[in-house]
């Protein structure tokens, strides 16, 4: 049976992926729409609590532009979403296990904790699935 | 007349929704939030967000390069 629920797949460590995934998690979430977010591979190094945003975010032409036409950042677009709405946002287990990272490496206060990606998988069934 | 007004003028998307949905929050139901924008998907993106949330969007002009809406709290 289908559901609203939104699930969000972000892999890529690409500036303007990890935006997209912010500004539609946050705007789904504020929309009434449940959202969930699963960070794995590149994208991981994005949510590096303390790095510099020039470390977090690696990106071409769009990225650039986001940067000198100061768009929202994509970790405030995040942090919003949960604060309006019901976003709730996985770490991948084995991109912390490969990376020898804790979760309390990443940006506070994002994470509901570490998914595998199978519950995910399991959990996004019925719902809309987007992978950046 | 509105209760609340935003001014979202300048704002990229998607920051006059989230915003808005901030300034809705906290209205008493049937109060009415103002908001001005110059975001130029703003007109679809307000009555998207107002059928959706099941707030009323009572007013949605353009003049220039401003929109302004008028949302009641309903939901």
């Amino acid at each position: 049976m289908a559901d609203n629920g939104l699930y969000i797949l972000l892999c890529s460590g690409e500036h303007e992926k990890i935006q997209m995934a912010a500004m539609m998690a946050s705007v789904a979430a504020v929309s009434e729409r449940p959202v969930q977010v699963f960070v794995s591979m590149n994208a991981i190094f994005a949510f590096d609590k303390g790095a510099a945003a020039e470390k977090r975010y690696h990106g071409g032409a769009f990225s650039k532009l986001l940067c000198s036409q100061h768009a929202p950042d994509a970790m405030t677009l995040f942090h919003q979403g949960k604060e309006l709405g019901d976003l709730k946002m996985w770490a991948c287990s084995m991109a912390l296990d490969i990376q020898g990272w804790e979760l309390g490496r990443l940006d506070e206060g994002l994470f509901e904790g570490a998914l595998g990606l199978t519950k995910f998988l399991s959990d996004a069934e019925n719902g809309q699935f987007v992978t950046l | 007349m509105a209760d609340q007004i935003l001014d979202a003028k300048g704002l990229n998307c998607p920051l006059p929704i989230l915003r808005a949905k901030k300034a809705l929050k906290e209205l008493a139901t049937g109060q009415v939030l103002e908001i001005q924008a110059t975001d130029p998907g703003s007109i679809p993106d307000f009555e998207a967000f107002c059928r959706t949330t099941g707030n009323q969007l009572l007013e949605s002009k353009q003049d220039g390069k401003i929109y302004t809406f008028l949302i009641k709290r309903t939901a």
